[in-house]
């Protein structure tokens, strides 16, 4: 399989503290890639430097490589970069205005469409992706703001799909939702597979024994192991890794 | 000393804090009534609109009016284009570094210093070391630099105001900086920086010490013909007219203060309706 | 072409951003250097510490004490009125009014605000003066104590609306915890909330402090005008605003008497400057919690 993206020797600081150390991971063409490990492992920091929204903190610093399809990305233009590499995060951010208008919102600003009857489509088609379209296509003028938690999440993954990236970052995208949204928010992201490659950061480990191909954890800033979903949590070659997947663990 | 009972020390307690809110609400009220009793016989379409007489014992008001009206539009025009652009520049841009820290300090601080420090300021910068003289533009400039820090403040709350996440969640969209700002933050942070340019208008409308030296003429019974002049203003002239004119009927005073007074508090409760009425609007 | 158009405006907003910095320090080194140019003629001690302000006489004497004085009065009385009421009126806004006239009450106090200090130092003048007058039988109303009352009245909003943001901003767990135990709420607004909310009260006080401070039209036209060293609260005084005010306009630039003018400006603004400060850091104290 192709190697989307490619990551070699990052470490990643926060006040001049390494919060991420000696990163190489290698993620393939629409794969599931998950992240687990506790709190303060590094995960998020990971997800966020793929995208560079790490680089909008001052005081933030990194050395090291990433490359999206053979380009190092911190060369590249930063809209480039993030219109390719979309991101879901932990909370549902509608933006405040209808739910409509949060799915045109970037392709209208990126220029990516220019007539109503283009954004008509883009709107159902990316409704339909989530499976949100025959809860909301009645109200498609009504606030963001007004829908459920997990609809939001999942107007917000519509968001990112109607930019047509290559690859999505979900950054604990279930852990503001309850069991039904949650089962419906992982149903997406398995569905996405087919088109995406997907990294997702998640603290629930069966979380990503369900959805995911690959599984890397992450502890106090290293990578531990990383392996395929299934092997990784039937036979954990480092003792660490065992203690997390089996509730062992802090 | 006697011990009261819980209850009935709150009952009191209450009853002394009602009483302090009272009085700390009357003179407002007071002030306006006494106004308009004393003002209202004299204030009449033809003392708004026509010029001064007999030493401005008689006539009308309409230089000082419309004297204040161009001073304090122009400040606005100057002032809050700057302050706004200012704003979004050390809110949204500069990196929160030191010397950031400072400025933003610093400006926060200016807004306290005394009107009359920047009257005294607009005098020597505009009115003698730039050598416009007494006028329009050295009166407007010098509002605009006193309200400046004001506008930069009142902006900057509004703009934070904003959450962090709706511009996170734009730029990881791809979306630029700048079209963040515009199609994001700029319209939610619209309804308090507008609320707050209004609540400077109100303000500056009724500034008397910084155009005292800058802008303001004694008496002028002609209209100005360019910022260059010497304007009549309506807080300076009801200074002169309380203070230093012997023989001043009583009702023309109050009639000019009641002229001042609508015009700032009609300004003042628009913007506290309108803030009442955005907030509860407000679509987070 | 969107590049171009994106680039074009936040070059404006930079430029902008910079040019109100310069425009502050640029404003303010005027004032430190006409301020500073004084004291090169003039003797610093002699000039603070000088009990005559006679910028007429020959040789002219500029000793800022008296108005210095009379500034302290005047802002010191209305401190004494102002401070009690308006964290009384705070603590009553924010926790006891029924929410249907809070909102109402509020309003009316920021009304004060709104309010032109020349249209309160006019109707100070035909109303509280002569019942000064008459209530104290003095040769005159205008004292200082008139001046503490209006201004006393003037920095309310100020000293209200700031404090009522730091009591409101007290978490309702505090409350709650104290309520639980049994106390009263009036104990508990006492005890817990007061307490709480005490480095925003403070700094509502101080931001008070600096509006008195720098107030000049209404001070003017009530307190006399009279820059000698008074010897009560009944006697007319002459603040540091109002002699600025006052005598602006005779000055030629350059002379003596203009730059002494800028001196007192000068200390001014580092007083208002050392008063708001003081309020940030408390503020920011309340914030950090």
């Amino acid at each position: 399989m192709v190697d989307k993206i490619k990551v070699e020797n990052l470490n990643c600081y926060y006040n001049k503290q390494c919060v991420l150390e000696s990163l190489n991971i290698n993620i393939a063409q629409n794969e599931i890639l998950s992240i687990i490990g506790p709190a303060n492992s590094g995960k998020t920091t990971f997800l966020r430097a793929l995208n560079r929204m790490n680089d909008l903190d001052a005081n933030y610093s990194r050395k090291g490589k990433i490359y999206l399809d053979d380009d190092n990305i911190f060369y590249m233009n930063m809209e480039n970069l993030r219109r390719r590499i979309g991101m879901l995060f932990a909370m549902p951010i509608p933006l405040p205005m209808s739910i409509y208008e949060n799915i045109v919102y970037a392709p209208k600003r990126l220029g990516l469409i220019s007539n109503k009857s283009e954004q008509d489509v883009i709107v159902e088609q990316a409704l339909k992706d989530v499976s949100l379209w025959d809860e909301v296509k009645g109200r498609l003028n009504s606030s963001a703001m007004k829908i459920s938690g997990g609809q939001q999440q999942r107007l917000c993954i519509a968001r990112i799909l109607a930019i047509n990236p290559e690859v999505i970052l979900f950054d604990e995208p279930c852990s503001g939702l309850d069991p039904i949204s949650t089962a419906k928010v992982e149903e997406s992201i398995i569905e996405l597979k087919r088109k995406y490659t997907i990294v997702l950061v998640t603290n629930n480990v069966k979380q990503a024994s369900r959805v995911s191909d690959k599984t890397a954890f992450f502890l106090m800033g290293k990578l531990i192991e990383i392996d395929k979903t299934g092997k990784l949590f039937v036979s954990p070659q480092e003792k660490q890794t065992e203690d997390y997947i089996t509730g062992r663990f802090g | 000393m006697i011990k009261l009972s819980p209850k009935l020390s709150q009952k009191l307690s209450y009853l002394i804090l009602f009483l302090a809110t009272i009085l700390a609400v009357i003179p407002v009220a007071l002030i306006v009534f006494i106004i308009v009793k004393n003002g209202v016989s004299a204030l009449t379409w033809e003392f708004l609109t026509s010029m001064p007489k007999d030493g401005m014992r008689g006539g009308g008001i309409l230089p000082a009016i419309l004297g204040t009206l161009s001073i304090v539009m122009s400040a606005i025009f100057l002032t809050l284009p700057i302050g706004v652009c200012a704003a979004i520049y050390l809110n949204e841009y500069a990196k929160d570094n030191l010397l950031t820290r400072i400025i933003k300090l610093a400006i926060v601080n200016l807004a306290g210093v005394p009107s009359v420090v920047y009257g005294l300021l607009g005098l020597g910068i505009f009115v003698m070391f730039l050598k416009l003289g007494v006028s329009i533009i050295a009166g407007a400039l010098t509002l605009s630099i006193m309200e400046l820090p004001v506008v930069i403040t009142t902006a900057r709350g509004a703009l934070n105001s904003v959450p962090y996440s709706f511009r996170e969640a734009s730029l990881s969209l791809g979306v630029s900086r700048w079209q963040t700002i515009r199609y994001i933050v700029l319209p939610n942070a619209l309804p308090g920086i507008l609320t707050g340019a209004i609540l400077s208008i109100a303000r500056i409308s009724g500034e008397t010490a910084p155009i005292l030296f800058t802008a303001a003429a004694f008496y002028i019974p002609y209209l100005p013909h360019s910022i260059f002049d010497q304007v009549m203003t309506l807080p300076y002239h009801l200074y002169i007219i309380s203070t230093q004119i012997p023989n001043m009927p009583k009702n023309v005073i109050f009639a000019t203060a009641l002229v001042l007074l609508m015009i700032v508090l009609t300004m003042s409760v628009l913007a506290i309706i309108a803030r009442i009425y955005f907030r509860k609007y407000r679509k987070w | 072409m969107k590049k171009i158009i994106n680039t074009i405006i936040e070059t404006i907003i930079f430029i902008c951003g910079i040019l109100s910095i310069v425009f502050v320090v640029l404003i303010f080194g005027f004032l430190f250097k006409e301020g500073f140019a004084f004291f090169k003629d003039y003797n610093v001690i002699k000039f603070i510490m000088g009990q005559f302000w006679y910028p007429d006489s020959n040789p002219a004497l500029f000793g800022i004490l008296p108005i210095v004085i009379g500034s302290i009065l005047v802002t010191f009385g209305a401190c004494l009125i102002v401070v009690p009421i308006g964290i009384m009126d705070a603590l009553y806004i924010s926790e006891i009014a029924p929410k249907g006239i809070r909102d109402v009450l509020k309003s009316s106090v920021e009304l004060m605000a709104a309010i032109p200090s020349v249209v309160i130092g006019f109707v100070g003048m035909v109303t509280l003066v002569p019942f000064v007058k008459n209530l104290f039988d003095i040769p005159t109303g205008l004292t200082a104590f008139s001046g503490s009352i209006t201004l006393a009245f003037m920095a309310m909003p100020t000293i209200v609306t700031i404090s009522e943001d730091a009591i409101r901003s007290v978490p309702w767990q505090y409350k709650e915890g104290a309520l639980a135990l049994g106390a009263t709420k009036w104990q508990t607004i006492r005890r817990i909330v007061l307490k709480t909310a005490r480095p925003g009260i403070i700094a509502a006080v101080m931001l008070g402090i600096g509006r008195v401070v720098g107030e000049t039209m209404a001070v003017m036209m009530i307190t006399g005008n009279s820059a000698h060293i008074p010897n009560s609260i009944f006697e007319p005084v002459r603040t540091m605003t109002a002699t600025i005010a006052a005598e602006m306009g005779e000055t030629v630039r350059g002379d003596m008497h203009y730059k002494a003018l800028f001196a007192i400006g000068l200390v001014l603004f580092v007083i208002t400057f050392i008063v708001n400060f003081i309020a940030d850091l408390f503020l920011g104290k309340n914030k950090n919690k």
